[in-house]
């Protein structure tokens, strides 16, 4: 199965710090989830769940073995990066932030929520997970959870369109 | 909903070595010993009894129940959760017999108890309740002098010495010396549910004693 | 439970730090926590906070045993051994 996963520049998963061995003209080596027993597997995201867990570098994963679908991610036993994701870059998260943002002011004027509308733009340098938090979060404020969900999918389409997903 | 117990885990190869020490009547495996639990059974000592001194004498009176009970220890539990039982029972006692105890249910968190003050986050009228007003300090910038030094880990200290009773004995066992959640629930007679309720108290206030003496 | 299933606040991730720490969550609030450390830097350096003080915590020295307590103990050791 293909899936995508986020990494610190420095090549790490984000949260446990597991050093991947990186894909260099061709996809990197098999990894074994026993790295980290206590994580039960090797996370990744499906399309639908990148807005969710945007990071610095992307890359594309190939996942192996029983993989366990859960709400907002995958699970599996053994994977290897394909490839990283040029086009993830700088240039296209400002982009992804500024679509958040402008998004998150439309809504946010449209339902005369001046409070929150006041904390795009002080948000908008911490970058594009918090701004797509930000507008999806107003939009649930005024229209309730399917709101919600329904802006992490634009969020999804935008990127998968944006990244050639 | 009621919880499974935690699976208790016997006594390791190392505590396996250390017994057979003691048993051989050796002095330093048991001044070793003394020296790695005697705080750790105040503290446990102190959910049954109210002052320091009788905590003192309860332990002193462990250790002669320790001493006697080494042949007969059969390492179906760890050292530490044998040597905490052990303290707790006879703390129960003194308790009970001094009527100042302090109430055995009191083990169980009482109440609620933020980790952090709630003015600290946004209200339920504002935008995006919950979230931090002002964000916290990232303590990669305290630099590692400081850290490490003793007037921090004093502050730590004394965090824990102000705790009340049944936190301070799972932080201690927890985090100052390091034994596992099983051994804890085992030894103070707790639920892992509960054991984790505590910890987590005990680790925000000490974290709130050290904010306090990094932001100065 | 978390007051949404979308999403935790900075308030509850305070609140379930250790149980997070401890890989006590059940999996879909931990993939909660994780999404909102993944935004939030406040909460990422409270995580971090909170690890701290455990480390710092562990480095405290065990309680010196009083001279006299010690020598009684060690007597009624050998006591034992010599019975």
């Amino acid at each position: 199965m293909i899936a995508y996963k986020f990494l610190r520049p420095d090549g790490t998963s984000v949260f446990t710090r597991y050093t991947w061995p990186l894909p260099d003209d061709g996809p990197g080596p098999w990894v074994d989830a026993e790295v980290d027993p206590c994580r039960s597997g090797i996370h990744a995201c499906r399309r639908a769940d990148l807005p969710l867990w945007l990071g610095r570098s992307l890359y594309e994963i190939e996942l192996e073995g029983e993989v366990r679908e859960e709400a907002t991610k995958v699970v599996a036993p053994r994977a290897r990066l394909l490839r990283r994701i040029d086009a993830w870059d700088e240039s296209t998260r400002d982009e992804y932030t500024r679509m958040c943002a402008d998004r998150a002011h439309e809504l946010a004027r449209a339902a005369d929520l001046a409070g929150w509308d006041a904390v795009v733009e002080p948000s908008v340098p911490e970058g594009p997970a918090l701004l797509g938090f930000v507008a999806a979060r107003i939009a649930e404020k005024i229209s309730g959870a399917d709101a919600y969900h329904a802006e992490r999918r634009h969020q999804a389409d935008w990127l998968a369109d944006r990244l050639g997903l | 909903m009621p919880e499974a117990p935690l699976k208790e885990r016997t006594a390791s190869a190392e505590e396996v070595e250390l017994l057979a020490r003691l048993r051989a009547g050796d002095e330093r495996a048991f001044e070793a010993l003394v020296d790695r639990h005697y705080g750790t059974m105040l503290a446990v000592a102190r959910t049954h009894v109210s002052s320091r001194a009788v905590a003192e004498e309860v332990v002193q009176e462990a250790w002669l129940g320790v001493v006697k009970g080494l042949e007969r220890f059969e390492g179906r539990s760890s050292l530490a959760t044998w040597i905490m039982r052990i303290v707790v029972n006879i703390a129960k006692t003194r308790g009970v017999r001094e009527a100042r105890s302090v109430p055995y249910a009191s083990l169980a968190p009482e109440g609620q108890e933020a980790a952090v003050e709630p003015e600290r986050f946004r209200g339920p009228g504002d935008a995006f309740p919950g979230h931090w007003r002002a964000y916290p300090g990232n303590w990669n910038n305290v630099p590692e002098e400081v850290l490490y030094e003793r007037d921090t880990l004093r502050v730590a200290m004394e965090a824990i010495a102000e705790l009340p009773p049944a936190q301070r004995a799972v932080i201690t066992m927890r985090d100052v010396q390091g034994c596992r959640a099983d051994e804890v629930c085992a030894a103070l007679e707790v639920s892992d549910g509960n054991q984790r309720v505590l910890l987590h108290r005990a680790r925000s206030r000490v974290r709130a004693a050290l904010e306090r003496h990094f932001d100065g | 439970m978390a007051e949404s299933h979308d999403h935790v606040s900075c308030s509850e991730v305070v609140e379930l730090v250790t149980d997070y720490l401890e890989r006590s969550l059940p999996p879909e609030e931990a993939a909660l926590f994780e999404q909102h450390l993944n935004f939030c830097d406040g909460c990422v350096w409270y995580v971090d906070q909170i690890q701290t003080t455990v480390e710092t915590v562990g480095r405290i020295e065990p309680e010196e045993v009083p001279p006299e307590v010690r020598s009684q103990l060690l007597a009624a050791f050998r006591d034992w051994k010599r019975s």
